[in-house]
């Protein structure tokens, strides 16, 4: 009689969960003890890092520091290089009348579980509804897009993998800017583009960046590299097969990006108005400097200084 | 009287719970033991009254909530489960243990073929036949856990 309550009981919690949404404040309360469990579940693992870093010899860890050294100075270079793109970019895209591509925000947030079902790819972070995240964030690492937000709980939050066989991603090839749908399926190496024409030009090696048009995904970023394209005359499309660029089963710390809400329009003429201003700054320095040229002779160099920074404030603000 | 030990009961419920989330590779995650159907039927086996069918719907909530699947799915399977055993709990107690392992098999075993159905009516069917994995795994380790927890029970004397 028991067993009949109970059976019936897990039925309709079941089909309440499926169909409405009155469970998922529950659902996201009692995700609250998931957290110390996960956390507890991984213990082993933390263990064993944090032993291995305490014994790991000192010139390993030289070895590492040159190395991260080296990268952080390659790094700045490019980053040097890249602040003056940038606002090449910005002006360029003003000519054009068209928004500029913004820095979004991001959140850091550290793995903190793995799906214990092998045949869904998500996995759970230790970042939630206290931190700002929100359904349908997207979520990448250092490389690449890794997937997207589905369950957000007071402090963790579950994320979808692009690979997992119920999730696909709007992308665009990034040498041509052919769109495509790029589709999990199920193999943390892999991921399938649906319905590309035989003649389509993709190549082996194209690199795949999201393309916006889901409204969910921020444009441009890497998503995948084509790793084999099959022409088969018997199926209707090219088979395209392409392998994640983003470390999904090893990264441990991911980045959530924050969109900006503001629509194209709004950021255009905003930028344009920063850009206005910074204009105006910088000619009446120019007056300034031409009304006394000798007595500051000196500190020349000093006022061109902050002329500098004033577009990346600029930007900051967009 | 008071005294039952039943705190051993809950820890291994609790244990149960941690080892079905604990990290693992891979190629062993496809093969990954039902813990707590495990532990669960063996307090079934041998303290059959102090299993209740409506304690086991609770831990199979919380199942669900650990594994982000629909809330009752695990709830259903490990009651299910748990309603077997305590059918067939006179008879299997007294089978030798290779015995015990193949009714395991079989219950587990159906156990997951609910579980496949309602994982596909939630839209996710898993491509093979290696969900019934688990439950043959289960019941190969099924002589080394009830050892394990029968000389547990014995040492902290449950009843």
């Amino acid at each position: 009689m028991r067993l009949l309550v109970l059976v019936v009981l897990a039925a309709t919690l079941m089909v309440v969960d499926a169909r409405f949404d009155t469970l998922k404040p529950v659902r996201s309360q009692l995700g609250l003890v998931l957290t110390p469990f996960y956390w507890l579940a991984d213990l082993p693992v933390r263990i064993w890092d944090g032993v291995n870093q305490q014994f790991s010899s000192r010139s390993e860890l030289l070895a590492e520091n040159e190395k991260l050294k080296a990268e952080a100075l390659l790094m700045q270079r490019r980053l040097q290089k890249l602040a003056a793109l940038t606002e090449q970019n910005v002006r360029l895209r003003e000519l054009l009348n068209s928004a500029a591509l913004v820095d979004e925000k991001v959140l850091v947030g550290e793995l903190i579980g793995v799906d214990p079902n092998p045949f869904t790819h998500r996995i759970l972070i230790d970042k939630g509804e206290r931190d700002g995240v929100f359904l349908g964030q997207p979520v990448l690492d250092a490389r690449g897009l890794m997937g997207q937000v589905v369950e957000v709980m007071p402090y963790s939050a579950r994320v979808l993998l692009l690979t997992d066989t119920t999730h696909s991603i709007p992308v665009q090839v990034n040498r041509n800017g052919l769109r495509a749908i790029a589709v999990g399926t199920g193999n943390p190496e892999r991921l399938e583009l649906r319905h590309v024409a035989d003649t389509a030009d993709v190549k082996e090696g194209d690199l795949l960046v999201s393309s916006g048009m889901g409204q969910r995904f921020p444009a441009g970023y890497p998503v995948a590299v084509v790793s084999e394209v099959i022409h088969d005359s018997g199926q209707p499309f090219a088979i395209v097969r392409a392998v994640p660029t983003a470390a999904l089963n090893r990264t441990r710390y991911m980045l959530m990006v924050f969109s900006d809400p503001r629509s194209p329009e709004q950021r255009a003429s905003e930028a344009a108005q920063a850009q206005e201003a910074h204009d105006r700054q910088l000619a009446e320095q120019a007056k300034k400097q031409d009304a006394k040229p000798s007595a500051e002779a000196a500190p020349a160099p000093a006022p061109a200084q902050p002329a500098r920074p004033a577009p990346a404030s600029a930007g900051g603000a967009r | 009287m008071g005294e039952h030990n039943g705190w051993l009961i809950w820890a291994s419920y609790l244990v149960g719970l941690l080892l079905s989330v604990a990290p693992m590779p891979d190629f062993m995650e496809l093969g990954r033991p039902l813990w707590l159907a495990m532990f669960i039927t063996y307090w079934i086996l041998s303290v059959p009254q102090r299993v209740s069918l409506t304690l086991t719907w609770l831990l199979g909530l919380a199942m669900d909530v650990l594994y982000g699947v629909l809330l009752g799915q695990h709830a259903l399977t490990l009651t299910l489960i748990a309603f077997l055993m305590l059918t067939l709990q006179q008879r299997v107690r007294m089978f030798p243990l290779w015995q015990q392992s193949l009714v395991l098999l079989v219950v587990f075993g159906l156990a997951q073929l609910v579980q496949l159905w309602l994982n596909a009516l939630a839209g996710n069917r898993p491509p093979t036949l290696v969900f019934l994995l688990p439950a043959l795994v289960s019941a190969l380790l099924w002589p080394w856990v009830f050892t394990a927890l029968r000389s547990l029970r014995l040492r902290f004397n449950v009843n």
